[in-house]
């Protein structure tokens, strides 16, 4: 290895804030979101999905619209930035969706067609590491650095302020404010070397809802908590190429409209995900994933594709290669 | 039937004794022979030569034995091997030059055959004749056709490696022209290598089943245990390749000078010793950035691990011979074959794109991770900076005859010691030695011919005075040594040297050093000293008629002054762009500009 090449390491693990590539659709982030990077690393995801289903993909609840089918195509653009505290690992980022929705919805015979476009509710997230290695402040951290068993506590917070209409159930702000708390897991199985890395993740998480009272002209929206528990087991097939399989679980977030109570939810969804580097500062991830469904028309549907682009940098590595001419 | 009288039994028993006793007494006397031979470990690299590398299994060995500060190798591998295993010059023994660099005008030549030759004895075939049982474990390197291995030198038991260098794990080697390394067991060519192989583990495993084998005849027996380990690739267990995280980030001319300040309080160099200067290709890690400093401080981390886990496994073969009641009656000799590795062996072999060796490493020996290094696949060595802290105090390092390339440690221990325990011998030793001391050891000697052929004279001289405690050094002031390998030559006697090296280690001319005043060879004396140097070059002269020397046309370090830079001396604070302490503003005369 010549003397510079761990500058080449390095600028690699800039791909950790590929974590990024989230998406609220099918509320479920994919696996590697949650590895840790050099403190002072900033990313920029940008996200495109393509979802159908009968649930609002910009609404994390996943309030099921029985006989309903929507085709949604959401876009999310983001800043995240590692930093530390203390000698934890942090991150803070915020991530704004934006996109389409059009949908029908038959009730009684009769079918009726809505659409809504715009931005959605900009989500705030923050995450601390508190168990597992200790922020790579520098360099020869990032060269050390191998995740083990680490586990964060995470939490989200979405500000009420995306497009709405309270004349129509499809939308793409949700009125209210929401969020979650979680604790991401991430678990090292066998070596930490690229191209034979396998990681089990798990993110178990609790969704809050606030109350939207002006649903449907002015109707009050209570949504209970809903339990999440996404898995991934993700694995290394080259240096530069990793693949996973997800599974996500569902339950609870029973929604009520002025005091009248819908179906809590339980649902199981899966998933494909490949991810490729494209280079030190961008990363590919492309993906697919989908409800495992019953008959039953109150269970929820969704499906979807997703691409996603993440570009990370850090003033360091980018001075570097400044001086390199790359 | 009529019961034998007490009587009769007695007399019967007195009779066996009367008959056995001299026999059954001598060869009770004779002691095992234990020679552990470290493959590129350096003479600091020990925790009783001044290391930080933890040897307590090897230690122990000093505390009850002799260590050897004077004691010399030759500056590469077959070349010692066959001395050790000879007694002979290597200009005689057939490694007049390594197989793998024998120069055009030396093919065909007697003594240049690249391997063990057929006109030398080797020390297992006379231990054997003498009544001894010869094993042998781990690195060869003297020859490959079946008359050359070792179950056709002498040794009756062996697991062998018969390439000089190999992976730890596998047989994957580093050439496409021979994609397998080659093993032998017990005179048989392996087709493939035992299960849970790790080459420190296995060879110790293989050596102490050798020796429980034939433990009931009761017949001494001499172990030739030639680890593989550390020579590069550094290949570990994974639990042995994190126990130094981040301790060598701090440089290496910081842990020469914390080996040099150890070495003098255990009294293995004198006081007032300097070191050597670093090589002036080599950065003073003062001006690398801490993720350089922390990738090579790693590699000199698993360099460290590979010492430490063959001390372990040392431990496990001397637990056994305590275990089994033999330790008590072993001689355990301890040293490294030569100066510790500084040049880059991966890069020499696999280095150029485009060609055979670098598509082979390119599938074989492509995992640069660092986290993967250890692994097979791998391949690190730790390079010219940390070479020169395994050879503290001296000067440069293996394939050279500076005495970073010659001087090694040793430790001797067990019953034919007479020495205080823990005590350090400053006096000169040579491989070549260890022949007829070994002869004298297991009461034989060293005969004038074999089937008829006359053998070559020894090189060496049996150490039993200096064993006994009669003299320090068993050579006068007339003595001399010499060595010449891949060109590079010097000569030793008494407190002077003599050396010739390739530019740019070199100067392309005779050098001399008084070792006494100048242990770290800085200050060449040649021109100063002519009648000395005249004197020494007679010594050299008369050392390459007498064996046959016929210096190389050819050679690896040839165009090494066309590679390396500009050789510059080692001034200490030069340049003070980087040395100088900066200048910092005082407090009370700074101030905010002015509107």
């Amino acid at each position: 290895m010549n003397k510079l090449s761990w500058s080449r390491l390095v600028a690699a693990s800039l791909a950790v804030v590929g974590a990024l590539a989230s998406t609220q659709a099918l509320a479920q982030v994919p696996g590697r979101f949650y590895w840790h990077g050099l403190v002072g690393a900033n990313g920029v995801p940008l996200i495109f999905n393509s979802l159908t289903g009968n649930s609002n993909p910009f609404d994390p609840s996943h309030q099921v619209t029985p006989n309903a089918s929507f085709d949604a195509t959401m876009a999310m653009m983001g800043y995240a930035k590692m930093f530390a505290l203390g000698d934890r690992s942090a991150m803070a980022a915020i991530i704004l969706p934006m996109g389409r929705i059009s949908g029908d919805a038959s009730l009684a015979g009769r079918t009726a067609s809505q659409s809504a476009s715009g931005f959605g509710d900009p989500m705030l997230e923050f995450a601390v590491n508190v168990i597992g290695p200790k922020a790579q402040r520098n360099i020869p951290d990032v060269l050390r650095y191998e995740p083990g068993f680490s586990m964060d506590l995470l939490a989200d917070l979405a500000l009420p302020i995306g497009e709405y209409n309270s004349n129509q159930a499809l939308n793409i702000g949700q009125n209210r404010w929401y969020g979650r708390i979680g604790a991401p897991i991430v678990w090292q199985l066998g070596d930490w070397v690229p191209g034979r890395r396998t990681t089990l993740e798990f993110l178990p998480a609790v969704w809050l809802f606030g109350d939207n009272t002006d649903y449907l002209g002015g109707q009050r929206l209570k949504t209970d908590p809903m339990f999440q528990l996404d898995a991934h087991l993700t694995r290394d097939f080259t240096e530069h190429f990793w693949g996973a399989l997800d599974l996500s679980w569902y339950t609870g977030g029973k929604a009520s409209i002025n005091g009248v109570a819908g179906e809590k939810l339980n649902n199981v969804g899966g998933g494909l995900t490949l991810g490729y580097t494209i280079n030190s500062n961008l990363n590919l991830t492309v993906g697919y994933k989908s409800t495992f469904n019953s008959s039953s028309p109150g269970e929820l549907r969704m499906d979807g594709f997703m691409i996603s682009l993440v570009y990370g940098w850090h003033p360091l590595i980018e001075g570097m290669k400044r001086l390199k001419n790359e | 039937m009529k019961k034998p009288s007490i009587t009769l039994i007695a007399s019967l028993v007195a009779a066996l004794f009367a008959v056995a006793p001299p026999v059954h007494a001598q060869q009770a006397k004779r002691p095992n022979i234990v020679m552990i031979v470290a493959d590129d470990m350096g003479f600091a690299d020990l925790g009783s030569y001044g290391s930080e590398i933890r040897t307590p299994n090897m230690d122990a060995l000093a505390k009850a034995g002799v260590r050897f500060t004077n004691f010399y190798t030759h500056a590469s591998s077959s070349p010692t091997r066959s001395m050790l295993l000879t007694g002979v010059d290597t200009h005689l023994n057939g490694l007049g030059n390594m197989d793998e660099w024998t120069a055009p005008n030396q093919w065909g030549l007697d003594g240049y055959e690249g391997v063990l030759n057929n006109r030398v004895a080797t020390l297992p075939q006379l231990l054997k004749g003498a009544g001894y049982h010869t094993y042998m474990v781990g690195k060869w390197h003297l020859g490959k056709n079946p008359d050359q291995i070792p179950a056709a030198r002498g040794f009756e038991r062996d697991f062998t490696l018969l390439d000089g260098a190999a992976s730890y794990w596998d047989m994957t080697n580093f050439t496409a022209a021979a994609p397998k390394t080659v093993f032998t067991e017990n005179g048989r060519y392996l087709t493939r290598l035992p299960e849970d192989y790790y080459a420190t583990k296995t060879y110790t495993d293989k050596m102490i089943g050798f020796i429980d084998e034939s433990r009931a005849d009761g017949k001494p027996f001499f172990a030739y245990v030639a680890h593989q380990a550390p020579h590069d690739p550094y290949h570990l267990p994974k639990d042995w390749r994190n126990r130094h995280v981040g301790e060598y980030d701090k440089g290496w001319d910081a842990v020469r000078q914390e080996r040099l300040k150890k070495q003098i309080e255990l009294g293995i160099t004198p006081a007032g010793t300097k070191l050597a200067e670093r090589m002036w290709f080599i950065p003073d890690p003062v001006v690398l950035a801490p993720a350089s400093r922390a990738i090579l401080g790693k590699k000199m981390e698993l360099y460290a691990g590979m010492v430490e886990n063959l001390d372990h496994h040392v431990g496990r073969l001397v637990d056994h011979l305590k275990s089994i009641g033999e330790y008590e009656n072993t001689i355990f000799i301890v040293f490294g074959d030569n100066g510790a590795e500084g040049t880059d062996l991966f890069k020499m072999i696999a280095g150029s794109p485009g060609s055979r060796d670098y598509l082979w490493a390119a599938a074989n020996w492509s995992q640069t991770n660092p986290n993967a290094w250890g692994d097979p696949g791998s391949y690190i060595g730790y390079g010219p900076m940390w070479a020169q802290v395994s050879m503290t105090p001296f000067s440069q390092y293996k394939g050279w005859v500076a005495e970073g390339g010659v001087r090694n440690a040793l430790i001797l221990s067990g019953p034919a010691v007479k020495r205080p325990a823990g005590s350090i011998n400053h006096g000169l030793m040579h491989v070549a030695d260890f022949m007829p001391t070994l002869l004298d050891v297991a009461g034989t000697s060293y005969p004038k011919s074999i089937a008829g052929k006359d053998l070559p004279p020894l090189a060496g001289k049996s150490w039993g005075p200096m064993l006994a405690g009669k003299v320090d050094s068993v050579r006068t002031d007339k003595d001399y040594l010499a060595w010449e390998i891949f060109g590079n030559r010097a000569v030793r006697q008494g407190d002077w040297k003599l050396r010739w090296q390739w530019k740019p280690y070199g100067t392309g001319e005779w050098e001399l050093f008084d070792l006494k005043a100048d242990p770290v060879e800085r200050s060449d004396l040649a021109a100063k000293q002519p009648d000395k140097l005249k004197a020494m070059v007679a010594l050299w002269d008369d050392y390459a008629r007498t064996n046959r020397v016929i210096l190389p046309s050819r050679g690896p370090f040839e165009t090494l002054v066309d590679v390396l830079p500009m050789r510059v001396p080692d001034d200490p604070g030069f340049p003070p762009l980087i040395y100088k302490r900066q200048f910092v503003p005082p407090k009370d005369m700074m101030a905010d500009p002015k509107p």
